[in-house]
């Protein structure tokens, strides 16, 4: 039974649904056609943290991470990762089979103020955490972030704008 | 060995009719619903091969059942046990959701109390891997009182032993109050709930439609009700998580927090910090950006992260050793202590007080959330937790004040009169009665009515205000605080303020207990 | 007139620019400090520095005219070079300067009030015969001028404003039911941005390229130019690539051009460095679009090719010399590349990501001139432009300047914020920009991504993730801890605890 549940491979999911897949032990090298290339992680003074492969220096930075997801800025391009087991890959399936029509998630005001900025527009992909509008209250400059992942499909306010509380600012559809 | 003997082949059988219990079938049907059956949680849990279970073989009372059926299956739908969690000694119990649906029996309630029991008497924590549909109603009333003894339980051991639960399944009516007395709740999303009447008493009484995930899925009490501390999207992450949380208490309340070798990759000295506050004094920052500059590296464990974000709480390490961290949040509503995030910082801090993990708090605060609902709905009643648990505590408080500090919050932050043990500020810090705009508006009301340029005259005062009296310096020479610092240098004033701390013993009354404003 | 003395009433690359010219002719310079960039990197490459670090105006000093004026008199400036951007076509401050006795380094106010006004600019034009895309004749007043003006020339058409620029108050309207639309905001967006409301309308040509024609003039009367320059690569009117000379043209047709363009700065008896610009459809026919009357921020692909120095060019003709070379003595050796790398995220659209500058590293190699005004520790500031560096690549032909341009661009290293880097690096894989084929539509219609989207890169990016999911989660030994510890304590402590409960 433990061996079972031990693991032994993980995928990388992009979030544009890209699998990877990766064998654990995670090796230092990476198979491209009949070739093993090494990649190897690594930080000096001046670059911060990099990654070494065929003997290029890509500047890496860990943009966010909670729990298995990752944001990683690499080469000046940000990806997003959740890194799945063999079960949790079958479980995610399963949700999604079964939660049927998409959810909304509307973002409100939390309390009244001004909108100084609105960060996202209809269509944009957002990720639980992103800011999307910045309100202005209690003199000071609030990021409001979105709760959930997904994507927005209507945006009822705009920069200048005062708001009152629970006011919907922005409905984003759970994706 | 021979074992054709007659006791041996009992024994053999009985192992064999043990293991035909768990059945591929019942796995199977519980992984189509993107759970794992109690014994892969458990296998999970435990460092591999060192879990003991006991009770395998206990039977559902031998009562007589008036009403429906119960199942004669061996230990009663739930695993109890012991094993060791990165090499330390952890009491749990699984409920097993594929035997009558986790349903708590007398026995299986019984099992629980006794490991219970164990991990008090042995100082160790424990683990409650939930997933029941609630008390038997076969057994009636017998199985209620199951419950009140697990209850009493959880209570006695409170303060003693770390005690969390991680609800991967339903926990509706009485059970919920299992997990809810309990130090922690972990949930996993989608596939657990909790809630006190279920969507179908909701529909009869209130003719409301929702849904149990609406109603009490994990994303709703780690985000709206605070019930859950930490959600998971799956429950190998959310096993992955808890492993790593247990890292950072210590086995009972007598017991220092475990320590981690420091690698020495956090550099005391770090200037990035002093980049962190923006210049303007109403812009917002992360706090947990300097959290994260100050802590060991990676080491930042974040408690109830969705829920009341205004203020941050967690646990991280310093030097390797376990401390608390209690922050105000400038992101989230400016940072404003209101009653949900004093009521998630009081139960923060006396979680810490009870364990002896030392408290680090990084105040900017501006105040507390003003408005009818949040008077009418107690605030005061609400922030006196606050100040209570603060005040109460007796383990090492250090306090760092990043910028604003604001008349009843900055006394509530841990102020070194309420009983702080090191108090500091970076130059940024603004400590004073209230914000510049209120006082200059009481000061000067009358000049600035009869200003000819009100707007003028106001910026002008504000600066002074800014200059003269909100600032860190004042507050530093009557020693109200004990040191102004550079920014950079912040790891290195608290790990020497912790160090000088580490025998810190503070003699308190003897009384049954105080009368926290609950 | 010897000029001793340079206000540079600008910041950064521009402003370092200006500097190393003036110091290579031996004039002192002066540069302001300002509050928002009190450490800047432009500051350590002047001879004086005028402290105005105090000032918190809400406009920024560069584009308060008294106050350069003021600073101009109290350093002993004889002469003020504006850069771009800021007050550099500000005809007002020309006059101001003029008035005050200061060498305004650029034209003069007359001219650049005439070219700054598209309405009399193309009116100037249509009267030298320069072909132009058919517009209204002057200024349109309302939404019916509008809509009578578009049907006579027909659809698409593109609003634009009067005293505009930089592809603010700028709309393509391609049925009558829009008119009405674009035109007010086309309009508010013009008041808001130039203080002006008044628009224009044209023909507006689909797919064209654009097409510049750098100026030089003297204040003798000799003007010549200097070649193209090819600024096609654009999003939202914002030019991201220019190059030079431009594939599209050849040696006939870059005489007509230059000759246009030369005439066209004649009428306003141009003097210093200007440029013209075009836009040139698939047949080859080319519109004036209109002139800019200052140093354009791409001048230096010009510089490499024609081996001048436009900067040292301009103080000259503000000291009043003659220009020492004839339209005969303008060879156009080599090619070269300009990339814009800005802190954008060109995975949000090209958005501003203002940050601070952490590291970077550029190339040093020969076949490239970095022009930047940042330094490890600067700041990007929202406020002012997002520019942090311009890479100018140089190569014997297209083919090779475009092979080095990728060998640079992958030599770039920027810690700290986004960068536009993935985009070029999109940009010379790209077969349309490779073939020179692609026009001012390429961003918006000719690619999907933006930015390069390597599957090894993500694969890499995958196992980063990867790795530090295991790391955190899955070794035995990633959480150290020392249970043991936690009970050794001192016997001060143990036993007070002991005794308490």
């Amino acid at each position: 039974m433990n061996e079972n549940l031990k693991i032994k491979k993980l995928y990388a999911l992009s979030s544009e649904n890209r699998k990877f897949s990766f064998s654990v032990p995670l090796k230092n090298k990476i198979r491209i056609g009949r070739r093993d290339y090494v990649v190897q992680l690594k930080s000096d003074e001046k670059y911060g943290t990099y990654i070494l492969w065929k003997n290029r220096k890509y500047p890496v930075e860990i943009v966010r991470s909670r729990q298995n997801k990752y944001e990683i800025l690499f080469n000046d391009i940000s990806y997003t990762f959740t890194v799945e087991t063999p079960f949790s890959l079958q479980r995610m399936k399963v949700i999604n089979s079964t939660k049927g029509v998409n959810e909304q998630e509307s973002l409100k005001a939390p309390m009244p103020g001004k909108i100084i900025d609105v960060l996202v527009r209809e269509g944009s992909s957002v990720l639980r955490g992103e800011p999307v509008v910045i309100l202005e209250a209690m003199k000071m400059q609030n990021e409001i972030q979105s709760p959930v992942n997904g994507k927005v499909i209507k945006v009822s306010t705009k920069a200048g704008c005062n708001v009152m509380k629970d006011d919907v600012l922005i409905v984003i559809k759970v994706e | 060995m021979d074992l054709s003997g007659k006791s041996y082949r009992t024994f053999i059988e009985r192992q064999e009719a043990l293991k035909k219990q768990f059945s591929e079938k019942q796995a199977e049907k519980q992984h189509s619903k993107g759970k794992l059956t109690a014994h892969e949680r458990i296998s999970l849990v435990f460092d591999s091969g060192s879990f003991e279970e006991i009770d395998a073989f206990v039977t559902p009372a031998d009562q007589p059942v008036e009403f429906g059926k119960v199942d004669r299956t061996y230990g009663d739908g739930v695993i109890v046990g012991h094993g060791k969690v990165n090499g330390r000694l952890v009491f749990a119990y699984a409920q097993d959701f594929t035997i009558m649906g986790g349903s708590l029996g007398v026995v299986h309630a019984k099992k629980i109390a006794k490991i219970q029991e164990m991990a008090l008497k042995m100082g160790s924590p424990i683990i409650g891997l939930m997933d029941s549909g609630g008390a038997r109603i076969q057994e009636g009333v017998a199985s209620l009182s199951g419950y009140a003894t697990i209850f009493q339980n959880i209570i006695h051991s409170s303060g003693i032993i770390p005690q969390i639960s991680v609800v991967m399944g339903p926990a509706a009516g009485g059970a919920v109050y299992s997990p809810a007395l309990t130090d922690f709740v972990f949930m996993t999303s989608h596939t657990s709930y909790m809630f006190v009447t279920g969507p179908n008493v909701v529909k009869e009484v209130l003719n409301e439609e929702v849904t149990s995930e609406q109603l009490g899925g994990a994303e709703i009490h780690a985000r709206k009700s605070g019930v859950a501390h930490m959600i998971y999207d799956d429950e190998e992450n959310t096993i992955l998580a808890l492993k790593k949380f247990l890292s950072y208490l210590p086995s009972n309340n007598v017991e220092n927090p475990p320590m981690v070798i420091d690698d020495g990759a956090t550099p005391d000295i770090n200037e990035k910090l002093r980049d962190i506050i923006p210049d303007d004094p109403n812009k917002a920052y992360d706090v947990k950006d300097v959290i994260n500059l100050i802590i060991d590296k990676n080491s930042f464990f974040e408690t109830s992260e969705l829920f009341a974000g205004n203020i941050v709480t967690g646990f991280g390490r310093l030097k390797g050793k376990t401390i608390g961290i209690v922050a105000n949040q400038p992101k989230v509503l400016a940072g404003v202590l209101d009653i949900d995030s004093s009521t998630k910082g009081a139960r923060f801090i006396r979680f810490c007080d009870a364990f002896n993990i030392p408290i680090l708090t990084l105040a900017d605060v501006p105040g507390f959330l003003p408005g009818i609902d949040q008077e009418h709905a107690g605030i005061i009643r609400h922030g006196a937790k606050m100040l209570f648990a603060y005040s109460e505590a007796t383990v090492p408080k250090i306090t760092v004040i990043l910028r604003k500090a604001y008349g009843g919050a900055f006394i509530v932050m841990n102020s070194k009169n309420l009983g702080g043990d090191f108090s500091f500020a970076w130059p940024t810090a603004e400590i004073a009665v209230m914000g510049p705009d209120g006082a200059v508006a009481i000061l000067y009301r009358k000049e600035l009515a009869e200003s000819k340029n009100p707007a003028e005259l106001k910026k002008e005062l504000v600066k002074k205000y800014r200059d003269k009296i909100a600032n860190p310096f004042i507050a530093d020479e009557c020693g109200y605080i004990d040191e102004v610092i550079d920014p950079a240098v912040t790891r290195k004033k608290i790990v020497s303020a912790f160090n000088a701390l580490s025998n810190k013993w503070v003699k308190v009354p003897a009384r049954k207990h105080g009368n926290m404003p609950l | 007139m010897k000029i001793k003395k340079i206000l540079i009433a600008n910041r950064g690359e521009i402003a370092i620019r200006v500097m190393k010219s003036a110091g290579k002719m031996k004039i002192r310079t002066v540069a302001i400090r300002t509050a928002a960039e009190s450490g800047a990197m432009y500051l350590s490459f002047a001879d004086e520095i005028f402290d105005n670090s105090e000032d918190v105006s809400d406009i920024p000093v560069f584009l308060d005219i008294d106050k350069l004026i003021s600073i101009a008199l109290k350093t002993g400036s004889d002469a003020v070079h504006p850069g771009y951007g800021f007050l550099s076509e500000n005809a007002y401050f020309a006059q101001k300067c003029f008035d005050n006795k200061i060498i305004f380094i650029g034209p003069s106010p007359d001219a650049i009030y005439k070219m700054g006004n598209k309405t009399i600019a193309r009116r100037l034009a249509l009267k030298i015969g320069i072909p132009m895309a058919m517009g209204s004749a002057g200024n349109i007043s309302d939404v019916e001028e509008a809509l009578a003006t578009a049907s006579k020339i027909g659809y698409p058409v593109i609003i634009k404003a009067a005293s505009g620029g930089g592809g603010r108050g700028m709309r393509i309207v391609r049925k009558e039911e829009e008119m009405e639309r674009m035109f007010s905001t086309a309009s508010k967006e013009a008041e808001k941005a130039f203080n002006d409301p008044s628009v224009f309308i044209e023909k507006y040509i689909e797919n064209p390229k654009h097409i510049e024609f750098q100026i030089l003039g003297d204040t003798k009367g000799n003007i010549i130019h200097l070649g193209e320059r090819e600024c096609s690569i654009q999003r939202k009117h914002q030019k991201l690539l220019e190059e030079a000379p431009s594939c599209a043209l050849d040696p006939e047709l870059r005489r007509v051009m230059g000759n246009m363009a030369v005439q066209i700065a004649s009428a306003v008896n141009y003097h210093s460095a200007g440029t013209v610009e075009f836009l040139l459809d698939s047949d080859k026919n080319f519109y004036f679009m209109e002139m800019n009357t200052r140093i354009q921020v791409e001048h230096p692909v010009t510089e490499a090719i024609t081996g001048i120095d436009l900067i040292e060019q301009q103080i000259r003709i503000a000291e009043g010399e003659q220009l020492s070379m004839k339209q005969e003595d303008i060879k156009l050796k080599g090619w070269a590349i300009e990339c814009r790398i800005n802190a954008e995220d060109v995975q949000a659209g090209f958005a501003p990501a203002p940050g601070k500058i952490e590291n970077l590293s550029m190339p040093a190699d020969s076949y490239v001139r970095v022009d930047t005004g940042i330094e490890p520790g600067s700041i990007i500031l929202a406020s002012f432009d997002s520019m942090i560096a311009k890479l100018i690549i140089t190569g014997k032909d297209r083919k090779e300047a475009i092979k080095n341009c990728k060998m640079a661009l992958d030599k770039v290293w920027i810690k700290g914020t986004k960068t536009t880097l993935p985009f070029f690096r999109m940009l010379v894989r790209n077969q349309k920009f490779q073939d020179g084929t692609f026009t001012t539509a390429f961003i918006e219609k000719d690619i999907e991504k933006c930015y390069l989207n390597s599957e090894y890169e993500e694969m890499l990016a995958a196992w980063l993730a990867t790795k530090l999911f295991v790391e955190e989660n899955l070794q035995e030994d990633s959480i150290n801890v020392d249970f043991e510890n936690g009970k050794e304590m001192s016997p001060w402590l143990l036993n007070k605890r002991i005794n308490q409960f």
